[in-house]
């Protein structure tokens, strides 16, 4: 008897450990094996409409709502909406889905796949829709319709948009001596407040994670190109200019900043990051826009979390942020009723309305320029002030072909590609120019390998 | 496959279903047509038998090696369908990439940090929990425990321990004063990282393996050891040794083929990285065919991997096994 006691108390034991280890592994990586689907109560006769999304977290639960607000309003089409995992993994479930009855209608793809959809021919331009619509293009943002306008042609609809800002802790500046409603806004300032934080020796300065995404902005944000022929705009991109001077100098910064111990590596996960800012052990990270409520929610009573523009060099040419997030896409194998049902969908879910609640409910911006006029984001932005820093950067920043975003065909490899050569420098493995070198090429012949299979 | 050959002798030694050769000949004509008949109508039966593992085989086995071999020969379209046949482009510029050699070296690191450490950590645990003591049954629940947590929990419960700022490891390190490891974000630290938690997951496995080979070494061995005045070291090597081998020998093949095919770990706790350092062969297969869509590097590797898998077995076997004691 003795023994069976204390087996199952053992057994016990460690299953109070298991359910213990439920902490939040990472926005980026929602565990859920099987797809969830919304709108249940099928209406008779409805046209279906089927939504492949990668939206995870608390955010599957607001695009859950968005889709059910959709099917309530109406009774001709019913919307499923379907979470398929991490963006990565729902560009592979496409893929695979592609050439077959079995995909969806309608499909929510990050902005770095667009070259990608664009090539595949299996989705049918947004620009199709609008036209025969006679659909305003004119209410949405033009800094965010911009990525994905292509030719004079907006491709897919921009629906999560976010960008990345600056997060620094209020307390931490106070504390060092430093101006706590003014962040840094150039690499130099940014070093020195680091520095000034790091050595007082509560925190460190700054922590930024291993994510390509930041060099993207970073390039941007000086006026640079990341790859050639006008971005991969004007025609298909041919080389990676990873390697130029924009790069070199940011490499140049971010490793000067490991070396004097005003920043730390964390590795590559923008989570470890977020954590370590929450628990006040770094002063000042990046992150997107849409980590703004969770940092401002998880950090109250602690500290104060301010917000800044992305910094840049103190001599960059204008520049300003991309957009990052995800946008709409039409799959172009469907019968005509089931696209001109997702159609209206697509519009439902651009409305003000509709718009404003996704942007308060997630931190994602609005993406058109009504859902400013709305009563709801008006108090939300008393509520959060430091969501304005977002909304100011993103109307600051000027259209041209680098702030409009770089688009190639192997974009999510090349961005492992330069988190490698992040890496190489950080950890003293190569110098900062020749880290850049060698990934520029990899980038290079993976981009022509690319080019000769699509034509 | 010494050892298939001695289980068939066995079988056949002792004649289950088969008549043995001297019935077969001393019967008459008539009776050799009807024994004929009777053999083809037994393998007709045997084909029967054996065609569901065959259906399954070529459809799971044979038929995909093909299909990888030609694939490895083609390059694909970003959407995975072939673009083109290159011939052996692929290999070429396989073989003209560090990349190869790389993850090759990395996954060689891995299968000599893990296999013998996990072999010899497993049978040390065997041996010392072998003694029939007061409370050895807890030990032996906790040291086989890891066998009922899949790679993918396992790895989260390390990916914990191992977290850079609230991870436990490095809590416990600072409590003797000793400042955090960047465990899985050092590229010198992170392979060893991995390396450790493939270790512990290991240990569930081999645990049962040789614990259950020791349980069938027979107790009088023992005895007489003791009054030939044998000390447990000696008892241990001498005899110990020799009749577990047969067992450590299964242990040693499995594991290194499971360290070869390690994925699960790498692709949540580091995702090949920091800088390749934990890129083995088998996730960049995965990356190159799996996320990227080029279906034939990836092929190409997966060739490579099979072929070396092959030869490592078969050279394990030629060399090893002559030191592998059958009783």
């Amino acid at each position: 008897m003795g023994k069976k006691k204390l087996a199952s108390l053992l057994l016990a034991s460690v299953m109070l450990l298991l359910s213990a280890c439920s902490v939040n592994m990472g926005g980026d990586e929602p565990k859920a094996s099987e797809p969830k689907t919304s709108g249940t109560e099928v209406k008779a006769g409805a046209q279906k409409v089927v939504f492949w999304h990668a939206m995870g977290g608390a955010t599957t639960k607001v695009v859950d709502q968005l889709v059910d607000n959709f099917n309530k309003s109406q009774d001709k089409i019913q919307v499923e909406a379907v979470y398929q995992g991490t963006y990565d993994d729902l560009l592979s479930k496409l893929k695979a889905s592609m050439g077959t009855n079995e995909g969806p209608t309608v499909v929510q793809m990050y902005e770095i796949g667009s070259r990608f959809m664009i090539d595949s021919k299996l989705i049918a331009p947004m620009q199709n829709f609008i036209d025969q619509d006679g659909w305003d293009v004119g209410q949405l943002e033009p800094n965010i319709s911009g990525y994905y306008t292509f030719d004079n042609k907006l491709y897919s609809m921009p629906f999560n948009t976010s960008n990345p800002i600056l997060y620094y802790n209020k307390d931490l500046f106070k504390d060092a001596g430093l101006d706590p409603e003014s962040p840094p806004k150039t690499f130099e300032e940014l070093k020195a407040a680091a520095d000034t934080i790091s050595k007082k020796g509560k925190a460190v300065g700054a922590n930024f994670a291993i994510y390509g995404w930041f060099m993207e902005q970073l390039f941007a944000n000086q006026g640079a190109e990341y790859v050639n022929n006008g971005n991969g705009r004007d025609s298909l991109a041919t080389e990676s200019l990873l390697n130029s001077e924009a790069g070199v100098k940011v490499m140049t910064w971010w490793k000067d900043l490991i070396d004097s111990k005003a920043a730390n590596n964390l590795g590559r996960k923008t989570d470890d990051s977020k954590k370590a800012f929450s628990a006040g052990q770094v002063a000042m990270i990046l992150d997107s826009t849409a980590a703004l409520k969770g940092l401002v929610d998880g950090t109250a009573g602690k500290f104060e979390v301010g917000t800044g523009f992305l910094p840049k060099p103190a001599d960059a040419k204008e520049g300003g942020v991309i957009v990052g997030g995800a946008s709409l896409w039409m799959m172009n194998n469907r019968p005509d009723e089931e696209q001109k049902a997702a159609w209206e969908f697509i519009k439902f879910v651009t409305s003000p309305e509709q718009q404003a609640f996704w942007h308060i409910n997630t931190g994602y911006f609005p993406i058109t320029l009504k859902a400013y006029d709305q009563d709801s984001v008006k108090e939300n932005l008393k509520k959060f002030p430091q969501f304005q820093t977002a909304v100011d950067q993103l109307h600051n920043t000027k259209l041209n072909k680098a702030t409009q975003g770089a688009v190639m065909g192997v974009f999510p490899e090349a961005r492992q590609i330069v988190e490698g050569a992040i890496e190489e420098v950080l950890n003293n493995k190569k110098a900062p120019q020749a880290a850049l070198d060698d990934a520029a090429k990899e980038i290079t012949s993976k981009i022509q390998e690319y080019n000769r299979t699509v034509k | 496959m010494g050892c298939y050959n001695k289980i068939a002798s066995a079988v056949i030694g002792r004649g289950i279903g088969l008549p043995s050769i001297e019935s077969v000949l001393n019967v008459k004509k008539t009776k050799s047509r009807m024994y004929k008949r009777n053999i083809l109508k037994e393998h007709a039966l045997a084909y029967v038998f054996l065609a569901p593992s065959m259906i399954l085989f070529i459809m799971f086995l044979f038929y995909p090696m093909l299909k990888s071999v030609y694939l490895s020969m083609t390059i694909t379209d970003p959407r995975g369908q072939v673009a083109e046949f290159v011939w052996f482009e692929n290999f070429a510029a396989l073989f003209k990439s560090h990349q190869l050699y790389s993850n090759l070296s990395v996954t060689l690191m891995f299968i000599l940090y893990t296999v013998p450490t996990s072999l010899i950590w497993s049978l040390f645990l065997a041996a010392i929990t072998h003694n029939k003591l007061r409370g050895m049954k807890i030990f032996q629940f906790i040291f086989s425990l890891p066998i009922v947590i899949s790679v993918g929990t396992g790895s989260i419960i390390w990916f914990l321990l191992f977290h850079p700022t609230a991870g436990m490891l490095n809590y416990f390190l600072s409590l003797v004063h000793i400042g955090p490891i960047p465990w899985l974000t050092d590229p010198a630290w992170a392979l060893m990282s991995i390396s450790l938690m493939t270790i512990w997951m290991n240990m569930g496995f081999l645990y049962i393996v040789l614990s259950s080979g020791l349980q069938g070494i027979p107790e009088e061995l023992y005895e007489s050891a003791k009054i030939d005045g044998s000390g447990p070291v000696r008892t241990f090597m001498r005899i110990v040794l020799p009749l577990l081998s047969p067992t450590i020998f299964f242990a040693l093949i499995v594991s290194v083929i499971g360290a070869f095919q390690a994925f699960g770990q790498i692709h949540i706790l580091t995702r090949g990285g920091p800088i390749n350092s934990t890129n083995v062969i088998v996730y960049s297969i995965y990356q190159d065919a799996f996320v990227n869509f080029r279906f034939g590097i990836g092929s190409a590797q997966a060739l490579i991997l099979f072929v070396i898998i092959l030869l490592l077995t078969v050279l394990q076997f030629k060399v090893l096994e002559k030191k592998v004691h059958y009783q």
